[in-house]
């Protein structure tokens, strides 16, 4: 039936876009990171205060490469549009202050940085996740 | 390689080249696969064009302006900016930092001046020292006045940030960062030499070499920051008002004399300051008090509030800000015979730095690129005749009030 094939359509179209949305942020397993909430995120990968409780000093990663991803991470952690994280970004650099995330082309580099580095933190969709890095933040579970 | 070169030698070539180059490209390859990229150089820049309907004054962006707009004549002069930054992570707890910055200046040159040259010391993530040509950050924000895509508006408030026309000064600062509570909270104290001029009518003043010293202590938590901030700066020279204290000297007004003078005396600012940024929404309201001990500026208060709220690309924006002086009311204690123009001499310059006036803003930003953000802006001054601190070249029949309507492209690289 057409509806019937209609609907199933949606529903995989919907638990597709469900699935591409499903973003992680991983670490390095020898960082000692357990678990971070949403502000230690926030904090971090704005540049507040990027001390982890190991006293290492965390260095996020941000999927240059992939806009949508890096799009879809800030919309999910902090409601804001990519123009708006420049623009937080130009008040901090260019007064002298915080450096931004460092930047990766795509997500296998900064799985690649962040399994080489105990502080590298990066955010990737779950799928991609594999055993040289560990969960350590996710969304809507917190 | 790089460090055989000093930051302002590679700063120069990049501003020569009109600094075409991206953040990725501008960065060199690092050598080892796991290590980030150590040099970046990056730019920003604003194209402005405004109109001030008033005849009677030049409306002026802050202080530091020695001419302004006016007459419904659309000018570039006011907004117009571009800057390069090169910063230098050269170990991982030592970063060197260089801007240069061309804009209009008190010599109404666009000379570029180097506006940060500083090295920065981060021993801890929790603690950064800086040393050099820094910032000055006499209230919340004031050291990224000039990076128009940072903010929301298309100026910072005149009525607020006016008054200071101190962009940097060569010193020291030192940065604590803590949790507290559900917060962060971050002191600041800093400490320097100013090595700034301003003009006004009168001539060029040099401020350079007045000590300055403050302190910033800060808390966010969520959506929320607030800001406590209290600032010093002892001039170092008197601004040039010869021959007038001489003359009031020769007819035994000394104490009237003394008053107007400068050198030796301080001027602190305070500022409060509280921005609320929640998704889409964002308000920044912000009050400061200024207090000179010269005879010479008149005591003021000014404040803002700000609010925007993004729709897709677009952020329609509305404000209200003010900025009022207390007269001190000087006078020279001679007779109006003879000295009737000596008295009106000294009133004027002891009322020219009266200020008595709100303006309303409304206006939109479209961020049109990642990268680029156009602004429209329409603000209105209301304001009393004797408010002639905040515009240049009044003129009588001044009365206070102007529409000044602003378009800009502010644009980062």
């Amino acid at each position: 039936m057409n509806v019937r094939n209609t609907l199933v359509g949606l529903c995989l179209l919907l638990l597709s876009q469900f699935a591409m949305a499903d973003i992680v942020v991983v670490a390095n397993p020898k960082a000692g990171i357990r678990w971070l909430t949403r502000d230690d995120v926030v904090n971090i990968y704005l540049g507040r205060y990027r001390r982890l409780e190991s006293g290492l000093t965390a260095e996020p990663i941000d999927l240059s490469g992939e806009p949508e991803i890096k799009a879809m991470f800030y919309r999910k952690l902090v409601d804001k549009s990519l123009a708006e994280i420049n623009a937080y970004w130009s008040r901090l650099v260019f007064s002298g202050q915080t450096q931004p995330p460092q930047m990766a082309a795509n997500t296998a580099e900064a799985l690649r940085r962040v399994a080489a580095r105990p502080g590298a933190l990066a955010y990737v969709e779950r799928s991609k996740v594999d055993r040289r890095v560990v969960i350590i933040f996710e969304f809507g579970d917190e | 390689m790089l460090k055989n070169l000093s930051l302002l030698g590679l700063l120069l070539p990049g501003l020569a080249l009109g600094l075409a180059p991206s953040p990725a490209n501008a960065q060199t390859e690092a050598e080892s696969p796991d290590a980030h990229p150590t040099f970046f150089i990056r730019g920003f820049g604003t194209l402005g064009l405004a109109r001030s309907s008033s005849d009677q004054a030049e409306f002026v962006r802050d202080l530091s302006q020695p001419r302004g707009i006016k007459g419904g004549d659309w000018s570039a002069r006011i907004d117009s900016v571009l800057g390069a930054q090169a910063n230098w992570q050269a170990t991982p707890e030592v970063e060197l930092v260089g801007q240069i910055v061309s804009r209009y200046r008190y010599d109404e040159s666009r000379t570029p001046e180097v506006m940060w040259a500083f090295a920065k010391w981060e021993p801890d993530t929790r603690v950064a020292l800086r040393a050099g040509r820094i910032g000055a950050d006499f209230m919340m924000l004031a050291d990224s006045r000039l990076v128009g895509y940072s903010y929301l508006a298309a100026r910072p408030s005149t009525d607020f940030f006016g008054p200071l026309f101190f962009s940097h000064f060569d010193g020291a600062d030192a940065s604590l960062t803590l949790p507290l509570g559900k917060g962060l909270v971050r002191g600041k104290v800093f400490a320097g030499k100013t090595q700034e001029k301003a003009s006004d009518v009168s001539g060029i003043w040099d401020t350079s070499g007045s000590p300055v010293r403050g302190l910033i202590l800060d808390y966010s938590t969520g959506s929320w920051q607030f800001r406590a901030s209290a600032a010093r700066i002892r001039f170092s020279n008197d601004f040039p008002l010869a021959p007038l204290p001489d003359l009031l000297r020769s007819f035994g007004a000394s104490g009237a004399a003394g008053e107007l003078s400068t050198a030796g005396k301080a001027s602190r600012f305070y500022s409060l300051g509280v921005v609320y940024d929640q998704g889409p929404a964002q308000v920044q309201g912000m009050l400061n008090e200024i207090h000179h001990e010269s005879g010479l500026f008149q005591n003021s208060r000014g404040g803002y509030l700000l609010a925007g709220y993004r729709v897709g690309a677009l952020t329609p924006y509305a404000g209200v800000s003010w900025w009022k002086s207390t007269s001190k009311n000087l006078a020279t204690g001679l007779p109006d015979v003879p000295f009737a123009s000596l008295n009106q001499t000294f009133d004027s310059v002891a009322t020219a730095s009266a200020a008595d006036q709100t303006t309303y803003t409304l206006g939109a930003r479209w961020d049109v690129y990642p990268n680029v953000a156009l602004k429209l802006q329409w603000d209105a001054v209301r304001g009393s005749s004797r408010s002639v601190f905040p515009v240049r070249a009044e003129q009588a029949g001044w009365n206070g009030r102007t529409n000044v309507i602003s378009a800009v492209v502010d644009f980062v690289f």
